[in-house]
């Protein structure tokens, strides 16, 4: 009786070691990826760092070198609230001010672009109406639509979001259509068969199927909005972080615009991974 | 006449000209009687059921219900599609609710969810109601797609080769289910079975379509079956009439591919 519990026991712990082993197992395969992932990008920012150095002795200090401009970063990120009058602030308050214009620009232009993407993307007679408009304004630089946005708002700041505005417009505009577009007539025969309302037909299947699609369209127009209110800050001045580019540069201060361009860099990278997670989140195997 | 098909033709406009996919089909079936209509793959079997369904537009002829006309899908016809046609974002419960809650009329909300859990149950998918299709096998699938077309409590059923995915236990079991359905409905609804499965047909039809083959094709021959209903498919296998219809639709169905005997010995070595 004993002996028979015994090895039941044994049995019992045996399996656990077991189940644990082949548990751990993708664990660790998980974290060798990520460690070799890891290593491979610190290995390409050594390069960078030992390129950018070769340069700043090549030029003779003219551009400056990683410890001047890392010291530099670190000054700026140990204060970044500091606020000292409308042309000092701290590099916190500027990154804030750019990413609100973004934000509200970025928000209208989804607002606009989404439902008129679906528009085109369900009815025919829309897209051969509004596509050649898509198709001649798309190219345009958003920055060419600033003194427009200055005749009507006499705001630069305002004019700044409308030209965030307008380039969020397209992305998402065409990958909303296209997502509508392509929806699969097998969900549109279910919707015929078991007479799904409009209403139905639209919470049910069309924006479950193009939400991916809409939130690729939202993720390319958040990253061009990011190129762009730089650029925009520039010609308005103000508050922001292109502003505070164009600020170091006048105050002769290299190692400001370099962080001020890492900084610029990572915030991007952050709005990128964002929507590509959703994205991740939003899209069903059939 | 329940439904009525008359002088059917549909086709197709293709880069290479009109297709005709099926002509000249005429078809009359009685409220709640079982017709399958079986044939080799292209042979319209689909095209004609789509057409009842009213997701295809007859290019001449007319097919009427209670001698309306078809003009489009409606919940009278429940469909279960060939290929599930679930919405992969809903889950088990909520693909089958969103299709009561649109389909069934004068109902409350109290009841149509009573409707679903009553067809989740009947398929066995209580313990998946949760889950996304992409979570549950391809019987399951199906599955649901069949408690989906019985759930809106249709006039006809129109189910497009309904059981082709599923294995043999499964199969015989939701055949038996499929026709137990029907018995509690007082027979009253109408089935329309496309399938490529000669017993299937037997065990399951009051009458047997069996098409020519396409392009153009037509309908070649009705059976009329007499086999005892309820039916037993063990029993059923012994009786003389299942055996004279199998013989029967084998042979429509296989007399194209006749075997000289001899070429299935070619190259086989001779034993010594």
């Amino acid at each position: 009786m004993n002996a028979q519990t015994n090895s039941a026991a044994i049995e019992l712990t045996s399996s656990a070691a077991l189940s644990d082993r082949i548990s751990l197992k993708p664990l660790l395969n998980k974290l060798s990826g990520a460690l070799q992932a890891s290593a491979y990008t610190l290995g390409g920012f050594g390069i960078l760092l030992v390129l950018w150095y070769l340069l700043s002795k090549l030029t003779a200090g003219a551009l400056p070198g990683p410890v001047a401009t890392l010291t530099v970063l670190w000054e700026m990120l140990k204060d970044p609230f500091y606020d000292y009058g409308p042309n000092d602030k701290g590099i916190a308050l500027q990154l804030i001010s750019s990413l609100g214009k973004v934000f509200i620009g970025f928000a209208l232009g989804s607002v606009v672009a989404i439902p008129i993407g679906i528009l085109m993307g369900a009815n025919s007679f829309c897209n051969k109406l509004f596509y050649p408009i898509v198709q001649i304004l798309k190219p345009v630089s958003p920055l060419a639509w600033f003194p427009i946005g200055l005749a009507v708002f006499q705001n630069a700041g305002t004019a700044t979001i409308f030209i965030i505005f307008i380039t969020s417009l397209w992305s998402t505009l065409i990958n909303t259509a296209f997502g509508v577009g392509s929806i699969p007539k097998d969900h549109k025969n279910v919707a015929k068969a078991f007479g799904f309302s409009t209403w139905r037909y639209i919470t049910k299947i069309l924006i479950p199927y193009s939400l991916p699609h809409i939130i690729t369209g939202l993720r390319l127009s958040i990253s061009v909005a990011w190129l762009v209110i730089v650029a925009g800050e520039m010609l308005s001045g103000g508050l922001g972080i292109g502003f505070f580019v164009w600020d170091s540069w006048n105050a002769l201060s290299l190692e400001k615009v370099i962080a001020a361009i890492l900084i610029i860099g990572i915030v991007g990278l952050l709005l990128d991974r964002f929507f590509a997670v959703l994205e991740k989140k939003f899209t069903y195997a059939s | 006449m329940y439904l009525e098909i008359n002088n059917l033709e549909i086709s197709f406009a293709t880069p290479k000209g009109k297709f005709v996919a099926v002509r000249n089909v005429d078809l009359q079936v009685k409220k709640g009687e079982i017709v399958s209509i079986i044939g080799h793959s292209g042979c319209g079997k689909s095209t004609i059921m789509n057409a009842v369904a009213g997701m295809l537009t007859p290019t001449k002829g007319t097919v009427t219900i209670n001698g309306v006309p078809v003009k489009g899908p409606g919940p009278d016809r429940g469909i279960v599609f060939q290929n599930y046609s679930l919405l992969p974002w809903l889950t088990v419960y909520q693909n089958i609710f969103q299709a009561v809650d649109a389909a069934v009329k004068n109902k409350t909300r109290e009841e149509k969810k009573e409707i679903v859990e009553k067809y989740i149950k009947m398929v066995n998918l209580s313990a998946h109601r949760e889950k996304l299709p992409q979570q549950i096998s391809g019987g399951m699938k199906q599955r649901v797609a069949i408690a989906r077309a019985f759930a809106i409590n249709p006039d006809m059923l129109l189910m497009d080769e309904p059981f082709g995915a599923l294995d043999a236990l499964t199969k015989g079991d939701m055949q038996l289910e499929l026709l137990k359905l029907w018995n509690l409905d007082n027979r009253s609804k109408t089935i329309i079975l496309v399938t490529h499965d000669i017993e299937e047909a037997i065990f399951l039809s009051d009458r047997i379509v069996v098409m020519t083959d396409g392009p153009a094709a037509t309908i070649r021959e009705i059976e009329e079956l007499h086999l005892p209903r309820p039916r037993n498919k063990k029993a059923i296998i012994s009786m003389p009439e299942y055996k004279l219809i199998r013989e029967r639709l084998l042979s429509l169905l296989m007399d194209k591919v006749e075997v000289d005997e001899a070429d299935f010995y070619k190259g086989v070595p001779v034993e010594a």
